[in-house]
């Protein structure tokens, strides 16, 4: 690390969890994140103030003035311009040593298998079943993240850890996805679920993330609860169970 | 006996009239099993996809035998998928 590094990121360096080695673990991770939507804006701008060396950013939406009020990656002046380079015009911003690679298409099967096994972590942050679906099946560290109205969920998957997967829990689509434009989401809802997604990648690439193993978060904003949930390996997950 | 339920996010409106938004205080017959009282407030399998019985979650299997006790605190969360 640079003395300019060292610098940057003193706050880090100085928590003894994360220290140098946790720091250059981040400076030299690479990160997908797919959706660059509610969830992934902070994740993808905590993850590249925090240092991390690259980031892909695959979204093939188109930035509308109804994103703004919680995709606050996208500048008003980003409207009909591509999420995904939006996007990196932020990250860039923010910290021009991130490497940021784009994917302004829907990403799919084999193309999506191999981008998703090129990085370190993949931070889940679309909307729907199949997707996160075919992320799960790659078989790389996850932190998938999901939110709508007043509510949302974090979980993540380490296979170097053996844990439950997304399908151990999501074994099939739950009935078609319901959108935030029909049902509505407060702004800071996905601003919270996105930046636990930026918080739990961050510790797993700083070799902390045992204590997340197999660990479900639920949040009501409405209630302003909040409940961890301890999973276990479901024997009969379609995606991760031994046939 | 009594026990407490939790119903979150979607499914508050499943809840019986009360002060909180999201917990009620309920009597329930002894031994009843958990899926009956799910089913009790009409609540489909594919809504109450994580159910809790004092914080440990209890897989849909486990739901159809798992007799409720005294004291028991029953939370309910709808799948999110959204984003
Ligand atoms: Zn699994």
């Amino acid at each position: 690390m640079n003395p300019e590094q060292k610098e940057r990121f003193a706050r880090h360096i100085r928590l003894p969890q994360i220290g140098e080695k946790g720091q250059q673990a981040i400076l030299d991770a690479s990160a997908l994140i797919v959706g660059v939507g509610g969830l992934g804006s902070p994740a993808a701008m905590y993850l590249a103030a925090a240092g991390i060396g690259k980031l892909v950013l695959s979204d093939y939406d188109i930035v509308e003035t109804s994103n703004l009020q919680r995709q606050i990656i996208h500048r008003e002046a980003a409207v009909g311009e591509h999420k995904v380079e939006s996007g990196r015009q932020t990250v860039r911003a923010l910290n021009p040593r991130c490497e940021v690679d784009v994917i302004s298409y829907q990403l799919e099967g084999d193309e999506l298998k191999r981008v998703v096994s090129s990085v370190d972590i993949v931070l889940d942050c679309c909307d729907n079943y199949p997707t996160r679906f075919d992320v799960n099946r790659a078989c790389v560290a996850t932190v998938t993240g999901a939110a709508i109205r007043l509510e949302g969920q974090i979980m993540n998957y380490q296979p170097a850890a053996n844990s439950a997967c997304y399908q151990c829990l999501y074994t099939h689509a739950y009935g078609a996805e319901e959108s935030c434009e029909l049902e509505g989401v407060l702004g800071p809802v996905v601003g919270v679920i996105g930046t636990m997604q930026a918080l739990q990648a961050l510790l797993i690439l700083a070799g902390q993330g045992e204590a997340m193993v197999n660990r479900l978060l639920l949040f009501d904003a409405y209630a302003m609860e909040w409940q961890a949930v301890t999973l276990s390996k479901n024997p009969g997950c379609p995606a991760c169970a031994k046939t | 006996m009594n026990i407490s339920i939790e119903f979150y996010a979607s499914l508050m409106k499943y809840l019986p009239p009360g002060q909180s938004r999201f917990r009620r205080d309920i009597k329930i017959e002894d031994g009843l099993l958990l899926n009956r009282l799910i089913e009790s407030y009409h609540i489909s399998p594919a809504e109450a996809h994580i159910v809790l019985v004092n914080g440990n979650y209890v897989n849909a299997e486990q739901r159809e035998s798992r007799e409720l006790a005294e004291g028991d605190v029953v939370s309910i969360w709808p799948p999110v998928a959204g984003g």
